[in-house]
């Protein structure tokens, strides 16, 4: 089924959509001219390949407030960069200290580990109406055994952006690692390695970053060091091949195997496009998008929004919002806003069942609507019209 | 007379063919024919109504290798006409192929019979498919008829269509490059919801036995050689109407610029007119997506699903829940029907039962 040209498109939180042109002209470029694998062939197309590589872990390093490109691991997406964190980084009877935020891409590998017993978990509530958690609550639950805090940097169901900065500031202060999942937020909240206290950032290329799918990253902070990882996939590097074991060399430890050059072509092109546009401008628009929602659908009383209402509703989200409609199930009526509407949303648990559990919408969910920086005022209209109808 | 003794020389030195001893004496069969059926390898698709009969008539008249495949299993409401089932076999809660298998078993142990357990589709047909002479249609969906007659061509392998409703019975022999295929006479799928189903509008025994019974014969005479003998029309016939007709197609194919058997389009086979399935995030529910912008009429659905259930519905959705079974076996469904055709089946976390429930009560 292809989708209608005049479709609403309001599910940038799991993809974003559309891309900028120059994000498939850069691709297209790339396969015409340079598509060789990358490496130390040698031979001149090898080494332009390996060099579009490392111009795009420079500007990506640059763009979190990194130090050393090396420790910028190209992966396939953000939950392949959080694999190979956590099973890089984890050891036995290491404690790891999460949210009930998280995303099934963060929950689900933890949850794994500590139910084979190598790992003991903590997840710390949050304030379903304010949609953020304490930092305090997370410093209570250090224990000596504390090796890894992992924070979502916004919850992909409620929008609202969590206090990296003080976490990470935690982390510090009692010698444990930060790990910041910033699935929701590259691209349009800034992130910084350094002034947030971060040692790992996982995210992935697709979303706000808006590059191609198939794209993402793991930044390894100087402050994790290389003896302490193991490489969860291993395999051939392009050089020091003479080597029985993957080389102790970043990136190439955790970058076993060819990368997608094609897709961290476009992601480069994705990445200037981005930065041109200035995240910070990008941000304010989607927040004035989201708060023209809740605005919009106030008065409708079979509908409810959750996370922060009122006037600051979007002060502290990204363009993302969740809602319920009394007398539908959320898939409902995302087939109803998919069918008769042409506006795509995502209904259901948005891979985040303990947050929907907390916001007391387990286990139907709820519809999330997510503008990106293509969307205008009038998508919002459209969406908001179509819920009057609807909950008429 | 020469036959027949030729038919008691050969049971005296082969004893397992005295059970067909009938059969072989019909001379256009004999014991050559009786022989090339034992060696035949036959795919049913689809062991309901119409598969059990095929299932039961072939499986006595010596079929040798016969793969069963369906994905359902037995209900109450099953017994009033698929004639391989019986109480016991519910109780044992097993599935129709497998019950299928068991019962032939019992009635010849000379064949092989082969159960699958599946939901047939455009990933898992090919290898079922391949290496038969003949596959038959014993299903309840227009969207299945078309795939197994991509396959037909793909594979070049005959296939017998099959369809009733009611009183009402369809059958046809579609042979690769000698008769019209079946998008010759149907281009495509009807939209969803368009045709009454057996489990909306009913469905009389008679029927089924008689659509089957005519699949059945023109099955043997492809089996056994006698291409010259075979059915060349399409069958049509309303038994409690008392009409009967056997449709001429033979020009159906040099008129229809068939996008399957003249283009090699094989648009079922690969996918690409294929409904799909989504398992939906929260709550055990399964969407099914239909190609192609069909708009589906709620009215005339909601008027079939009363004899179901109670469905209600509004300009954007018909809502309708069904109960299945009963006592341990029964099963509660909500099925709820968007204007394009998709559907999200509620209560449900197997692609296959979804795709089930889709077809008996909305149709596809």
């Amino acid at each position: 089924m292809s989708s209608s040209p005049s479709i609403v498109y309001l599910d940038n939180a799991a993809t974003s959509w559309p891309k900028p042109a120059v994000v498939a002209q850069a691709m297209s470029r790339f396969l015409a001219a340079d598509a060789a694998n990358p490496g130390r062939a040698g031979h001149r197309m090898a080494v332009a390949a390996e060099r579009m590589l490392d111009r795009v872990r420079k500007q990506l390093t640059e763009f979190i407030g990194g130090t050393d490109p090396h420790r910028l691991i190209f992966t396939m997406n953000c939950t392949d960069a959080l694999n190979i964190a956590f099973k890089g980084l984890l050891r036995a009877g290491d404690h790891v200290i999460t949210t009930r935020l998280e995303h099934n891409s963060v929950s689900r590998p933890l949850q794994a580990m500590a139910d084979a017993g190598f790992i003991t978990l903590t997840r710390v509530g949050f304030s379903a109406a304010a949609g953020v958690i304490d930092p305090d609550d997370i410093r209570r639950a250090i224990t000596p055994q504390t090796r890894l805090i992992a924070l979502t940097h916004a919850s992909n169901v409620l929008g609202t952006i969590q206090p990296a900065a003080a976490t990470g500031r935690i982390a510090r202060e009692h010698g444990v690692k930060f790990l910041l999942d910033a699935a929701q937020t590259i691209g349009i909240a800034p992130i910084h390695v350094l002034n947030d206290a971060i040692d790992l950032v996982a995210f992935p290329g697709h979303k706000s970053l808006l590059g191609p799918t198939g794209t993402g990253g793991l930044y390894l902070h100087t402050t994790v060091e290389l003896k302490e990882l193991t490489a969860f996939r291993e395999g051939g590097t392009g050089g020091d091949s003479s080597s029985p074991l993957q080389p102790r060399q970043l990136p190439y430890f955790l970058e076993g195997g060819t990368p997608n050059t094609v897709g961290v072509a476009g992601l480069g092109a994705a990445v200037e496009f981005v930065q041109q546009h200035v995240p910070a401008t990008t941000l304010q628009h989607e927040r004035h998008l989201v708060q023209q929602f809740v605005d919009g659908v106030r008065k409708l009383s079979r509908l409810t929004v959750y996370g922060p209402l009122g006037e600051k509703a979007a002060e502290n989200r990204v363009g993302t919002v969740s809602f319920n409609v009394e007398g539908y199930s959320p898939q409902e009526l995302g087939g109803i806003l998919d069918d008769s509407f042409a506006i795509a949303i995502r209904p259901g648990l948005h891979c985040s069942p303990y947050a929907h559990r907390v916001i007391g919408t387990f286990p139907d969910g709820a519809v999330r609507m997510s503008p990106g920086p293509f969307n205008t005022a009038e998508d919002v209209n459209k969406l908001v019209a179509a819920l009057c109808e609807i909950a008429a | 007379m020469a036959l027949s003794e030729s038919a008691e020389q050969l049971e005296k030195s082969d004893p397992t063919l005295a059970r067909y001893n009938r059969q072989m004496l019909w001379g256009p069969i004999g014991v050559e024919g009786q022989r090339k059926l034992k060696q035949s390898r036959v795919l049913l698709v689809g062991c309901g109504a119409l598969g059990t009969v095929l299932a039961n008539t072939l499986g006595r008249a010596g079929v040798g290798h016969l793969t069963i495949i369906d994905r359902d299993f037995i209900e109450i409401n099953n017994l009033q006409r698929q004639v391989l089932f019986d109480q016991q076999d519910i109780a044992d809660q097993l599935p129709k192929a497998l019950a299928a298998q068991r019962q032939l078993a019992r009635i010849n142990s000379d064949i092989q019979v082969e159960a699958v357990v599946t939901d047939v589709n455009h990933n898992n047909i090919l290898q079922h498919a391949r290496g038969q002479d003949l596959l038959l249609d014993g299903t309840d969906n227009f969207e299945t008829r078309f795939l197994i007659n991509d396959v037909s061509i793909h594979l070049n392998i005959p296939w017998i269509y099959g369809a009733c409703i009611s009183a009402m019975g369809l059958a046809m022999v579609i042979r690769p490059g000698v008769t019209p295929c079946l998008r010759c006479i149907f281009e495509t799928s009807p939209p969803p919801g368009m045709n009454p189903t057996c489990d909306t509008a009913g469905v009389l025994g008679p029927t089924v036995n008689m659509v089957a019974s005519w699949q059945a014969m023109e099955a043997i005479k492809l089996l056994t050689g006698n291409v010259h003998a075979l059915n060349r029309g399409l069958l049509s016939f309303d038994l409690w109407d008392n009409r009967y007709q056997q449709l001429n197609v033979a020009r159906a194919r040099d008129i229809a610029d068939c996008p399957a058997c003249k283009h090699h389009n094989l648009e079922y086979l690969s996918g690409k007119f294929s409904s799909s399935t989504t398992t939906l995030c929260g709550r055990n529910a399964v969407q099914i997506s239909q190609p192609g912008g069909h708009r589906v009429d709620f009215e005339h659905i909601a008027a079939g699903l009363r004899a179901v259930g109670n469905p209600t519905f509004n300009k954007f959705m018909l809502k309708c829940p069904i109960t299945e079974g009963r006592g341990e076996r029964r099963r509660e469904y909500e099925l709820t029907l968007f204007a394009d055709g998709r559907a999200i089946i509620k209560g449900v976390n197997d692609a296959a039962v979804a795709r089930a429930v889709y077809a008996k009560y909305v149709g596809s």
